[in-house]
């Protein structure tokens, strides 16, 4: 809600932002979680994306074609070393307004996914 | 299965800029000493050595990126959080 040459409008917090000459503060956090699956990439991501649809009920959880999944904005990709191909490294990347969420993913893929 | 949090409301969005002298004696105050900082076309990527953190500070952005360590990346979030408006 804004007051602006004293009448009164409802407008959303990005437009709020702007019209008070504020500039938005972006503050964004990445992640590493290292997961043992003795799968391909591939295969560990589409297990990450069936383990977060079953527990995520409710949130939009989206396995994109460039190999990434989405819930709401928060970005998952797996990726591994040659040298150890069955120590996954899951990158997490969110922003501060989804902190809950990715907080509670970060620590929802430490205890590892199911068998 | 542990519960997800219900579907929460997001949080405020975020106004300002963090000035890089003041943090890092915010850092320097919480135990956060070796501190390489780089300078870059738009701001600095700050290096925290012991830690194997690095934040990039730009003017409307900073990027937190860390391991496997949720507790540092919370206070982390709290320390930034201290020079920024929340709308």
């Amino acid at each position: 809600l804004i007051m602006k040459d004293s009448s009164l409008r409802l407008v959303c917090p990005e437009q709020a932002l702007k019209e008070l000459g504020l500039n938005e503060h972006q503050l964004r956090f990445t992640c590493r979680v290292q997961l043992q699956d003795p799968h391909s990439d591939p295969d560990t991501l589409n297990r990450i994306y069936s383990h977060l649809k079953s527990v995520l009920k409710g949130y939009t959880v989206q396995h994109l074609p460039d190999g990434t999944v989405m819930v709401e904005s928060i970005v998952l990709k797996v990726s591994s070393s040659a040298e150890e191909p069955n120590t996954k490294v899951v990158l997490l990347s969110w922003s501060y307004q989804d902190e809950d969420l990715g907080s509670f993913l970060s620590s929802l893929l430490r205890k590892g996914l199911p068998p | 299965i542990e519960e997800p949090p219900e579907l929460m409301s997001p949080k405020p969005l975020l106004s300002g800029a963090l000035p890089l002298e003041p943090f890092l004696s915010l850092l320097h105050k919480h135990g956060i000493m070796e501190v390489k900082v780089e300078d870059t076309p738009d701001g600095h990527i700050l290096h925290l050595q012991a830690e194997d953190t690095l934040i990039q500070l730009e003017e409307d952005s900073t990027h937190i990126v860390c391991d496997n360590n949720e507790a540092l990346r919370a206070t982390l979030r709290d320390l930034v959080l201290r020079f920024l408006q929340k709308l």
